[in-house]
C-alpha cells in the first residue's frame, strides 16, 4: 500500500552525491566541465531516442556516465571521436540491454575501452593527488548509504595494501585505481551482488591492475585501471555464479535442500 | 546467532497516533466466515440462512477434504451465504445473537490421528499455514518441521508477550500436541524480550531472533532453520493459536479471541484489543478513525489487503488516509515515469536488509523479475510467501509488484508439480 524510496533514481541520486567531492576537485584542478556537458548531451540524446523508440525510461545515471567519461577519457580526442566512443558505450553497453540496472558492463567502461583501443595515439589523463583523495569520502559515503558494496571496497583495499607492501604498485597507479574504482567498478548495477563475489571482484580488480603495471609496458595508469575494470566487469557474473553455487552447496549440505 | 544475523533487517517507521492503554475485548455485531487466503475453496454448507449457530460450530466443510471444518467465530444467526460459481465459498455473514459455545470431544486426541481430527473439526486447521505455496495443509500432510512464531517483527504488530500472558500452561500443552504432528522439530521462534517466562519441558527448540523486520517473518525463519521443499512441507502457526490449541485440548472449546492491534495514519489513536477472526473492521475502528476518507487493511501496513473483515490469520488492522486521485499529467512526464516494463532494481544494502540478509537478495529479485522458476527455487523461494517479501517490495517502492511476482511464480511451480 505504501512505497519506499530505494528506487533506481534514488540510487543514482545518492551515487551522484557521493561523487560530488571528487567531481568538484576535478573541476578545481583543471577538469573540463564543457567536456562533461558534451558527453551529457550525447548520453541523454541516446536516452531520449530509446525513450521514444522503446518506451525505455531515462535515468539520472546518465550524469554519472557523463562524469566518468569526461574525467577518464583520453585527452584532445575532439568531439567526433568522443561522440563515437560515448555512443558505442551508452548504446551497446547499457541501452540495448534495457537501461541502467539491466546492463552487464558499465557504459562508461565500454566507452573508455572503445576510445582507448580505438584511438591509442591520444594521451590518457593524469590526476592530481587531491582528486584521488576525494575518492575516500566517496567510497565511505557510498558504503554508508548502502549504494556501494562494503565487501567490494574491502576486497580492493586489502589486495591494494598487500600489493603496495610488496612494492608491486606505485603511487600513480593507486591514484588512477582509486578514481576508476569509484567511478566504474563500484557501480552497484554492474558490481557483484553476492557477498563473497563482491570481495572477489574488488580483489580481482586490483590484482589485474597490479599485473598490468608489472607486465604492460608503456601503458598509462588510467588506461591500465580502465582495462582492469573492463575485465573485472566481465568476470563478475562468473564470480557471482561461483558464490551462489557455493552458497547453495553449503545449504544442501546443512539442510538437504535449498 | 551471530551479531550480523541478529542486527540484520530494518525498522520501518510509519506515522501514526499514540496508542490508548486499554485492551478491550470486542465481539462485533457482524462477522464472516471465510476460507484462508488463496484460491477460493469448494465447500459443502452445513447451515442455511436464518439458522442459529453457536461459537465454534461448523458452518461448512471443504468439498475435497470433508473433515476440515470452517467454524463460526461468534454465536449468532446466519444472515447471508455468498457462494461463487462452482460452490466456492465467498463468505458466510453472521449476525451476533446469544452466547452458545460448541464443545468438542477431546478424548480421542491423545494420538496423532485423533489430534488431527480434533484440529480439523474444531476449526483450528485453517489457522495453520504451509510452505511451499501457502494455504492450509492437506488432511494427511506430515510436515518436516513446524515453526511457531512467538514474536511478530512487522511494524504495528501487537505485543506478543501480552498475547500469551497467563497462558503458559496452554502454550506448553499446544506445543506438546504440535510435536505429535511432525516427524521433525517444532521451532519456537521469538525475540529475547518476547520469550515466555515458562516454556517448561515443551518439546520444542527455541530460536531467538532479532527485533528488526523481517527477522520474525515465518518465511525468513523457515529459510534459515528448516527450508521447505515440494516434498518437505513446513507449517507455521502463531504462538497464540498454539495456546488456543492447548486450551482446546484442556477444555474442549477452541478460543476465538486473539490480540490484534489497530494502527495507522488514518486514526485518532491506535489501540490493541482482543477480537475474533472475521470481525467487522468497521465496528472495530469506529471510534478510532480520524475525520476524512480512509482505507482499512486487514493485516500489516506492509502486507495487508483492503478488507472490511479481519482475516483468519491476521493480527493487525491498518487504517490509512485514502489516496487522492492524481491529476492528468503531460504526456512527456507520463512517458518519463511510466514504462511498460518495470524499472530495474539496483542492488543496495537496503534490499539485502529488507530480506534480513538471509538470502542473496539481488539474484532472487532478478530471478523473480525474469520469471526464472528454477533460479528462484534454488535461491529459496519455496520457503517464502508474498508477505515475506513485503518489506523488500515496500523498500524498493514496487507497490506490490514483487509480491505479485512471488505469487505468480509459486502458483506456476505448484501447478507444474501437481500435474
Amino acid at each position: 500500500m505504501n512505497g519506499g524510496i530505494w528506487t533506481r533514481e534514488t540510487v543514482a541520486m545518492l551515487l551522484l552525491a557521493c561523487f560530488l567531492p571528487m567531481a568538484s576537485s576535478w573541476v578545481w584542478y583543471g577538469g573540463h566541465l564543457s567536456l562533461a556537458f558534451l558527453v551529457l548531451m550525447i548520453v541523454y540524446g541516446w536516452q531520449l531516442l530509446f525513450l521514444l523508440a522503446r518506451a525505455q525510461a531515462p535515468s539520472l545515471s546518465g550524469v554519472i556516465t557523463a562524469l566518468a567519461v569526461a574525467m577518464l577519457s583520453p585527452e584532445q580526442l575532439g568531439p567526433l571521436r568522443l561522440a563515437l566512443g560515448v555512443s558505442f558505450g551508452v548504446v551497446m553497453g547499457e541501452l540495448v540491454f534495457g537501461g541502467w540496472g539491466r546492463n552487464v558492463v558499465n557504459p562508461a567502461t565500454v566507452s573508455l575501452a572503445f576510445l582507448g583501443f580505438g584511438f591509442p595515439s591520444f594521451e590518457w589523463p593524469a590526476f592530481d593527488v587531491p582528486v584521488a583523495w576525494a575518492a575516500i569520502p566517496a567510497v565511505a559515503l557510498g558504503c554508508g548509504l548502502g549504494v556501494m558494496s562494503v565487501g567490494l571496497a574491502l576486497g580492493a583495499s586489502f589486495v591494494a595494501i598487500a600489493a603496495s607492501l610488496l612494492g608491486a604498485i606505485d603511487g600513480s597507479v593507486v591514484i588512477a585505481a582509486a578514481i576508476v574504482f569509484v567511478l566504474l567498478v563500484a557501480d552497484p548495477a554492474t558490481a557483484a551482488t553476492t557477498r563473497s563475489g563482491a570481495w572477489a571482484q574488488g580483489g580481482l580488480f586490483v590484482a589485474l591492475l597490479t599485473l598490468f603495471h608489472q607486465a604492460w609496458t608503456g601503458a598509462a595508469p588510467v588506461q591500465m585501471a580502465v582495462a582492469a575494470s573492463l575485465l573485472t566487469s566481465l568476470a563478475v557474473p562468473l564470480l557471482d555464479e561461483a558464490a551462489l553455487a557455493a552458497w547453495v552447496a553449503l545449504r544442501r549440505r546443512r539442510h538437504g535442500r535449498t | 546467532m551471530g551479531f550480523l544475523e541478529r542486527t540484520a533487517g530494518l525498522i520501518p517507521r510509519f506515522p501514526g497516533p499514540p496508542e490508548v492503554p486499554e485492551v478491550p475485548e470486542v465481539t462485533t455485531e457482524e462477522a464472516v466466515v471465510r476460507a484462508p487466503l488463496g484460491p477460493p475453496l469448494r465447500v459443502r454448507l452445513l447451515v442455511a440462512e436464518g439458522e442459529t449457530v453457536a461459537r465454534g460450530q461448523a458452518v461448512a466443510t471443504l468439498d475435497d477434504a470433508p473433515r476440515i471444518h470452517l467454524v463460526a467465530s461468534i454465536a449468532g444467526m446466519v444472515a447471508h451465504v455468498r457462494l461463487l460459481p462452482g460452490k466456492k465459498l465467498s463468505e458466510i455473514v453472521l449476525f451476533r445473537a446469544g452466547d452458545a459455545v460448541t464443545k468438542h470431544d477431546t478424548s480421542s486426541a491423545s494420538d496423532s490421528s485423533g489430534l488431527r481430527r480434533l484440529m480439523m473439526t474444531s476449526g483450528f486447521w485453517p489457522r495453520l499455514r504451509r510452505r511451499p505455496f501457502g494455504g492450509m495443509p492437506a488432511e494427511t500432510e506430515v510436515p518436516v518441521a513446524i515453526l511457531v512464531t512467538g514474536s511478530d517483527t512487522r511494524p504495528g504488530a501487537p505485543n506478543a508477550k501480552r498475547a500469551l500472558e497467563g497462558r503458559a500452561k496452554s502454550l506448553q500443552r499446544g506445543l506438546a500436541a504440535l510435536s505429535q504432528l511432525t516427524e521433525g522439530k517444532v521451532f519456537f521462534c521469538t525475540t529475547d524480550a518476547d520469550l515466555p517466562d515458562d516454556l517448561g519441558n515443551a518439546p520444542c527448540q527455541v530460536i531467538l531472533h532479532g527485533v528488526r523486520h523481517p527477522q520474525g517473518s515465518a518465511g525468513i525463519l523457515c529459510h534459515r532453520h528448516c527450508p521447505a521443499g515440494v516434498e518437505s512441507p513446513v507449517w507455521d502457526v502463531h504462538a497464540e493459536d498454539v495456546a488456543d490449541l492447548g486450551e482446546l485440548l484442556d477444555t474442549g472449546v477452541l478460543p476465538q479471541m486473539r490480540l490484534i492491534r489497530i494502527s495507522g495514519e488514518g486514526l485518532l489513536h491506535g489501540q490493541s484489543l482482543r477480537t475474533h477472526p472475521g470481525a467487522d473492521i468497521r465496528q472495530l475502528t469506529r471510534r478510532l478513525v480520524a475525520p476524512g476518507a480512509v482505507e482499512t487493511y486487514s493485516g500489516g501496513i506492509l502486507d495487508g489487503r483492503r478488507a472490511s473483515w479481519l482475516g483468519i490469520t491476521d493480527r493487525q488492522v491498518a487504517v490509512v488516509p485514502a489516496r487522492s486521485r492524481t491529476t492528468a499529467r503531460h504526456w512527456l512526464v507520463d512517458a518519463l515515469v511510466h514504462t511498460p516494463r518495470p524499472v530495474p532494481i539496483i542492488p543496495t544494502a537496503a534490499l539485502t536488509q529488507a530480506l534480513g540478509a538471509a538470502l542473496p537478495a539481488a539474484p532472487l529479485m532478478r530471478a523473480l523479475g525474469a520469471g526464472d522458476e528454477e533460479g528462484a527455487q534454488r535461491l529459496g523461494l519455496l520457503s517464502l510467501l508474498e508477505e515475506d517479501l513485503a518489506l523488500a517490495d515496500y523498500v524498493l517502492g514496487e507497490k506490490g509488484q514483487i509480491m505479485a511476482q512471488v505469487r505468480s511464480l509459486l502458483d506456476r511451480i505448484h501447478k507444474e508439480n501437481a500435474a
